[in-house]
C-alpha cells in the first residue's frame, strides 16, 4: 500500500479545517499524526477514510485516485475509533459477523472466536456490546480490523481507554500491520507513546502541515517543531 | 458481496435490532390505533359521508404513524457513529437506501395489517370483500411514502430539530401519493373497483418506480457524515 496526498484541503463553510496538505507514504510506514486540538487531525483522517469529500486536492491509493464513491477502494481503508462503529444491541460476535460480511470477507465462527481470544474477549462473545466497558469496546474494534485487514489503517486517539495489556495488544497489532506492508496513521495526543511506535511524524497546525519527517535518532528537528504544543510532563 | 446480499444483510440487522429494542413498531402501532379512536370519536360519520371521509382519515393515520417511524429510521446508526462505519465499508450506498426503505415498509405494513381491519369495524364500512383491493392500493401508497420518506430522512439526518423538519419537507412532496391513494380508495369503497381512478393508480406506480430508482442512484450524494 502506498498513500499519496496532494494539495488536500477541506472547508466547512468559510472555515478552512485543512489547507494544502501534501504527503507521500510508502508501504509499512507507521505515522504519528500530531497537533493541538482543532489542528485538523480528525478532518484529515475522515478525508483519508472517504467519509467526507475534500474541497480541493486528491488522495491516491497505490497510484489510483481515491474517491468516496469507489467501493473497492473503501474496502482497503480502515478507521479505528475506540468504542465507536459498533452496534450496541448486537452481540460481540454478531458485530464481527456483520462487518466481515459487509466487507465481503466472511469469516467462520472459529476464525472469529480465534481473534476474540487474541484480544481477550472470547468469554464475552455472546454479550451485547452495550454491556462492555470502553476498553473492551476498543479491544473489539481491534478484533474487527484484525479480521478485515485494511491496507491503510487510520486510528483516532486509540490510547485513551486501553489498559496496559490493551495497549500492548494494539501496538503488537499495528507493528504486524506495518510488517505486512500496510500503512498506519495514528492521531494521538499521547505523544511519547506514539513516538516509540512510529516511523514518521507529521504535525498539523491550524489546518496546515508544519512538519513531516521520517524518524531519526536524535530527533532535534521534531523537538523544535513540536515544542510549542508539548504538554507539561511530556518529553 | 452483491447489491442484493448487501441489502438483505442490512435489512436483517435492522430487523434484529427492532426485535430486540421493540421501540418503533410498538410506538407506531399504538399511535396508529390511538389516532383511529380519536377519529372515531371526533367524527360522527353518517353512512352517506363515510365513503368520502374514510380514505382521507385512514391515510392521515398512516401518514402520522409513518412519520413517527421515519424519525427513528437512522437511530441505530446515530448511536456510536455506526453510520460512519457503514459509509466506511465497501457496500453500495444504494443498498443502504433500499434496506432502510424495506425496513420502514415492513414496519408500516405490520401496522396496517392491524389498523385497516380495526378502521373497518370502527367506521362500519360494510363488505369485507374489498379489503384486499384496498390493501393493494395502500401498499402502493406505503411504498411511495417509505421511498420518499427514507430519502428525506437521510437528507435531514444532520439537521437540528430534524423531527420537526422532516414532516415539513415530506408532506408537501407526498401530495401526489396522498391524492392518488385517497382517490383510488374512494373509488374502491364506492364501487368495489378502481373505475375512473385508474390514472391515479398509474400515478402511484410511476411515483414509486421513479423515486425508488432515483433514491438508489443519488443516495451516495445524499448521505454524508
Amino acid at each position: 500500500m502506498r498513500l499519496t496526498v496532494r494539495h488536500l484541503a477541506k472547508a466547512y463553510g468559510l472555515l478552512w479545517a485543512l489547507k494544502n496538505v501534501g504527503l507521500d507514504l510508502s508501504a509499512g510506514e507507521i505515522v504519528a499524526l500530531l497537533g493541538p486540538n482543532g489542528a485538523g487531525k480528525t478532518t484529515f483522517l475522515k478525508l483519508l477514510a472517504g467519509l467526507i469529500s475534500p474541497t480541493t486536492g486528491e488522495i491516491l491509493l497505490d497510484g489510483s485516485n481515491f474517491s468516496r464513491s469507489a467501493a473497492v477502494q473503501r474496502s482497503t481503508v480502515g478507521f479505528l475509533t475506540p468504542g465507536e462503529h459498533l452496534y450496541e444491541d448486537l452481540t460481540v460476535r454478531e458485530n464481527l459477523i456483520f462487518f466481515t460480511s459487509l466487507y465481503g470477507k466472511s469469516r467462520t465462527i472459529p476464525q472469529i472466536d480465534g481473534v476474540l481470544q487474541e484480544v481477550g474477549l472470547h468469554h464475552r462473545s455472546g454479550e451485547y456490546v452495550a454491556a462492555l466497558s470502553s476498553g473492551m469496546k476498543c479491544r473489539l474494534s481491534i478484533a474487527k480490523w484484525k479480521l478485515l485487514e485494511p491496507g491503510l489503517l487510520l486510528l483516532d486517539e486509540p490510547y485513551g481507554v486501553l489498559d496496559g495489556s490493551g495497549i500492548d495488544l494494539l501496538e503488537t497489532f499495528l507493528k504486524t500491520q506495518s510488517q505486512k506492508g500496510k500503512v498506519v496513521i495514528i492521531a494521538s495526543h499521547h505523544v511519547a507513546r506514539v513516538l516509540t511506535l512510529c516511523t514518521r511524524a507529521v504535525i498539523l497546525h491550524q489546518g496546515g502541515l508544519t512538519f513531516n519527517e521520517a524518524r531519526q535518532q536524535p530527533w532535534d528537528s521534531f523537538t523544535r517543531a513540536f515544542g510549542e504544543f508539548l504538554p507539561h510532563g511530556e518529553s | 458481496m452483491n447489491f442484493l446480499n448487501q441489502t438483505l444483510l442490512l435489512l436483517k440487522k435492522d430487523l434484529i435490532l427492532e426485535v430486540r429494542r421493540r421501540e418503533n413498531l410498538l410506538t407506531m402501532f399504538f399511535f396508529g390505533t390511538l389516532l383511529l379512536f380519536v377519529f372515531h370519536f371526533s367524527f360522527d360519520l353518517v353512512p352517506e359521508r363515510v365513503v368520502e371521509m374514510a380514505p382521507g382519515l385512514l391515510w392521515l393515520a398512516f401518514l402520522f404513524t409513518g412519520t413517527l417511524g421515519l424519525a427513528q429510521l437512522f437511530e441505530a446508526e446515530r448511536g456510536n457513529h455506526c453510520l460512519e462505519a457503514l459509509l466506511l465499508s465497501p457496500m453500495d450506498r444504494g443498498a443502504l437506501f433500499l434496506a432502510k426503505t424495506a425496513f420502514n415498509f415492513i414496519l408500516m405494513v405490520l401496522v396496517e395489517i392491524v389498523v385497516i381491519p380495526l378502521f373497518w369495524i370502527l367506521f362500519n364500512l360494510g363488505s369485507w370483500d374489498i379489503i384486499p383491493h384496498l390493501f393493494l392500493v395502500v401498499l402502493l401508497g406505503t411504498i411511495g411514502f417509505c421511498v420518499l420518506g427514507t430519502l428525506l430522512s437521510a437528507v435531514t439526518l444532520k439537521a437540528r430539530a430534524r423531527e420537526l423538519l422532516l414532516p415539513l419537507v415530506l408532506f408537501p412532496l407526498m401530495i401526489p401519493v396522498i391524492l392518488g391513494t385517497i382517490r383510488c380508495m374512494e373509488a374502491i369503497l364506492r364501487a368495489g373497483e378502481l373505475g375512473d381512478a385508474l390514472p391515479w393508480l398509474r400515478l402511484l406506480i410511476g411515483f414509486d418506480v421513479i423515486f425508488l430508482t432515483v433514491g438508489i442512484l443519488i443516495f451516495d450524494w445524499v448521505i454524508e457524515v
